[in-house]
């Protein structure tokens, strides 16, 4: 290419030597296609990044919801006090009196990865505050992604295919949703690692290199640092390799590419003290090693057979083998799972596999709306055009198969499968639902182009005489090629305004639904203009500020990682739920007579307690929405707490027709002390609670053993002392 | 019964006598999986009489012997003449893959020893 390169532009230039400038630019066409090529990926990576702003634009850069202010917090330490103490850190300011090992129950990845860039800005002189690198860093790692996507894409299908992936994965909402800025939590990096090692292993069975099976190996270990999810890599590589034994495809490339993975990443992961183990002893892991095993059994006999060129030796050879091979494997298996030394599946995963078992079993995990079951609205919410292009892209995957795009074809239904289990999972589709879309566009608009630019065949006039059906059969196929240049240009246009509303939706999506930042609610007041309620940081720093440093604050646990990293109080219960029993007690302390609560609360050392409220506002995220689920959590362990006790007829009611219990519980005196002497809305009662919609039913409210501390401008968030006990006689 | 023990010795004699047919460089990596396997079912053994505390001290040596016969046969498969798959690989890039892997492998594994 070099040479023609340098052949071209002389002749022209002496030929163009009067047009200067963009004559003289003349490219070949294949340096043309690698400008345009490498021009849309700038764009795009561009784009990723700055289609995640709309929050740091409308409010300001700052960390959004609970889990990050966690994340936050671990890497603020990280960065002031180095990575051994991170690594051996045991917090004591959270789960009072239990304490946490943070170091061991944490998936580290995203620190070190925000830490190191904060190290790398600070060599080169810029001075950046570690939460500036947090609030970004999801979409640098998008941004990236969408590089990895267009590597993929280039693997499976081709360098058009890449392009289209990068771009869909860009914008595409179900990502989103979970990196955008501000959203410093580890779904942001972990769909960047996951996407890498599932590019390196495609690579690595397609070219059966021991490195770049080591760099899978690496790319694995980086998302088992990153995320809990990635039990889905270490499920998803042995099923496919399972497959392409079954239909006949294996090769030497995949015995490589799977060994070296296997080892040289279980090696790698259990170095990460959160994972440990797990990889030899949870019954989620033993699908990798089985395969490993049946693989070396596999191969073995693979290299027997070719040795041995006596088909009847090689029969009574393989009898031996399998008989013994299966005796053993399933000997160990059972020893193992019997004896519970092969722990079964966690409850997190195999609600997974069973949707019903949380329900039933584990009120925790059920209760957070994001492991609801997916409904079609939000899957056409977060993937528009995708949903159809998906068939298609299957439908081209399998007129084209090969070791890659069988694996594309099993990460997206595997995938779309657990999607529509658990709504946080659509994730975890989004860049299956990509690359098998790329396949379809890319294939369809290739095909429309060259319909478009083949040149209609010119009658031959003055050429030999033609048999009468053959001349019949040349003027049909002439009369074919207008109207089909018509239909394709037509096509064309019909993809491009599929893909341009596409885009719209997208952009709208992120705007209205992705990028609030939950700790700063926003409405419309009532001339148009837009009213922000900073509740929740006004509370947390009332507490940060009026408190003794060693105060602590019972709240439900929704709260905790906030309040310890903004109000820098030690917590009771936080959003780690390592301890069911802990937030049973304080769901209890909730849900009891104040008096019974009061003994909870000394026997925990309480201080203060804070609960939110959105009577006022409207806000209906609040705790008394939330309450049913506190009495079900602590009903869950103390038979003491009933649901039905604060229920009337089944149904869950806070007006004069409320259950007693409920109407009395500590919860409810706390949400609405005073609230019997607030007017809401005009022309309804005072007490009226705008979310529930009902005047209160216990308007005069009397606190023996708490006192008021602070209640926000606009009640959202109220925090009480807890009063010392009377002196004895 | 005669047959069964005819049937056996058959085999064993056609296996020996095309395993001689293989060139010794890959009888030398043969020889050496076999040292790593032995290795390791020795490391259980000794696991099974005195217990396995520590357990990542057990796993490293385990592993690292398992990891290094894995990679001893993926480097003989790119080596093997006989496969068509890696005829365009040079036996000098599969070798000096095999010493990163293996390079690799026991650094991870002297972390993991504690």
């Amino acid at each position: 290419m070099g040479a023609t390169s340098n052949a071209s532009p002389a002749p022209l230039n002496s030929a163009l030597s009067s047009f200067p400038s963009l004559k003289a630019l003349k490219f070949t066409t294949k340096q043309q296609e690698l400008l345009i090529r490498v021009s849309a990926l700038a764009l795009i990576y561009v784009l990723a990044f700055v289609v995640r702003l709309f929050s740091v634009l409308r409010y300001e850069s700052m960390i959004h919801e609970f889990d990050p202010y966690f994340n936050y917090r671990t890497t603020l330490f990280l960065t002031k006090n180095g990575f051994s103490e991170f690594w051996n850190w045991f917090d004591s300011e959270s789960w009072y009196p239990l304490g946490r090992i943070i170091g061991g129950t944490l998936y580290p990845g995203l620190m070190v990865t925000a830490a190191l860039i904060h190290r790398i800005l600070h060599f080169f002189s810029f001075a950046v505050h570690i939460r500036e690198v947090c609030v970004l860093t999801a979409p640098f790692f998008a941004s990236n992604t969408t590089l990895v996507a267009y590597f993929f894409g280039k693997e499976i299908w081709d360098s058009g295919a890449g392009l289209v992936a990068a771009a869909l994965i860009a914008i595409c909402p179900g990502y989103i949703s979970r990196s955008v800025a501000g959203s410093y939590d580890n779904e942001g990096v972990a769909i960047f690692a996951l996407l890498l090692t599932f590019y390196l292993f495609v690579k690595a069975v397609n070219t059966g290199s021991l490195a770049w099976s080591l760099a899978s190996a690496f790319g694995y270990f980086y998302m088992v640092s990153a995320w809990g999810g990635y039990v889905f890599i270490i499920n998803l590589v042995p099923l496919y390799v399972l497959v392409l034994l079954v239909t006949g495809r294996y090769s030497m490339r995949l015995y490589v590419a799977y060994n070296c993975m296997y080892v040289v990443g279980m090696l790698l992961a259990m170095q990460i003290r959160f994972v440990g183990f797990q990889h030899v002893q949870s019954g989620e892991h033993m699908a990798a090693m089985g395969v490993f095993f049946l693989l070396q059994v596999f191969y073995f006999l693979d290299w027997v057979k070719y040795i041995l060129n006596d088909i009847k030796l090689f029969h009574s050879f393989l009898r031996i083998t399998l008989t013994c091979a299966i005796t053993v494997g399933v000997l160990a298996l059972s020893i193992g799972t019997a004896s519970g030394y092969i722990s079964p599946w966690t409850g997190r995963f195999y609600s997974l596999l069973d949707p019903t078992y949380a329900k039933d079993h584990i009120p925790i995990i059920a209760s957070v709306s994001e492991h609801q079951p997916t409904a079609w609205s939000s899957f056409m919410f977060d993937f528009h055009i995708l949903l159809f292009l998906f068939p298609a892209g299957l439908y081209f995957c399998f007129k084209r198969l090969s070791d890659a795009t069988i694996f594309v074809v099993m990460y997206g239904l595997t995938s779309m499968y657990f999607a529509g289990v658990m709504v946080r999972l659509i994730l975890v589709a989004a860049p299956a639902m990509c690359l098998v879309s790329s396949i379809a566009v890319s294939a369809t608009v290739k095909n429309l182009s060259s319909l478009v630019r083949a040149k209609s065949k010119s009658p031959q006039g003055s050429g030999k005489p033609l048999s009468g059906s053959k001349a019949a059969a040349k003027a049909s196929a002439d009369q074919s090629l207008p109207f089909q240049k018509n239909g394709a240009i037509a096509l064309l246009l019909g993809a491009l305004y599929l893909l341009c509303r596409y885009a719209i939706h997208c952009t709208w999506v992120t705007s209205e639904a992705y990028s609030s930042p939950s700790i700063v609610l926003a409405a419309r007041g009532h001339g148009g203009g837009r009213v922000i309620f900073d509740d929740y940081r006004e509370a947390y720093y009332w507490l940060r500020q009026n408190t003794p440093p060693d105060a602590k604050v019972m709240s439900w646990w929704d709260y905790g990682y906030q309040i310890t990293a903004m109000g820098n109080r030690t917590v009771i219960v936080d959003n780690n739920t390592w301890n069911n029993t802990h937030i049973a007690t304080v769901g209890r302390a909730m849900s009891s007579y104040e008096h019974e609560a009061y003994e909870i609360m000394l026997s925990l050392d309480v201080n203060y307690v804070l609960v939110v409220f959105g009577g006022v506002t409207g806000y209906s995220s609040d705790d008394i929405n939330k309450f049913l689920w506190m009495v079900r959590i602590g009903g869950g362990v103390f038979p003491v707490i009933k649901e039905p006790d604060y229920l009337v007829n089944g149904e869950f009611r806070v007006d004069k027709g409320a259950a007693p219990k409920m109407l009395n519980c500590l919860m409810y005196k706390l949400c609405y002390y005073r609230f019997g002497e607030m007017t809401t809305e005009y022309g309804k009662p005072p007490g009226y609670d705008r979310v529930r919609g009902v005047e209160i039913g216990n308007k005069d409210i009397k606190l023996e053993y708490l006192e008021e501390a602070f209640t926000t401008s606009n009640w959202i968030v109220r925090i009480y002392k807890v009063k010392p006990p009377k002196n004895r006689w | 019964m005669a047959k069964g023990t005819n049937d056996a010795q058959l085999l064993v004699q056609s296996l020996r006598k095309a395993y001689a047919a293989t060139p010794t460089s890959l009888k030398i990596i043969d020889l050496y999986v076999v040292y790593a396997v032995a290795t390791a079912l020795i490391q259980v053994a000794y696991m099974a009489m005195v217990g396995s505390f520590p357990f990542n001290s057990f796993l490293s040596g385990v592993l690292s012997c398992v990891g290094t016969a894995v990679l001893a046969v993926c480097l003989r498969i790119q080596v093997n003449k006989d496969n068509k798959e890696f005829k365009d690989l040079p036996p000098e890039r599969a070798f000096a893959d095999f010493v990163l892997c293996n390079l690799v492998l026991h650094l991870v594994i002297m972390n993991f020893l504690g």
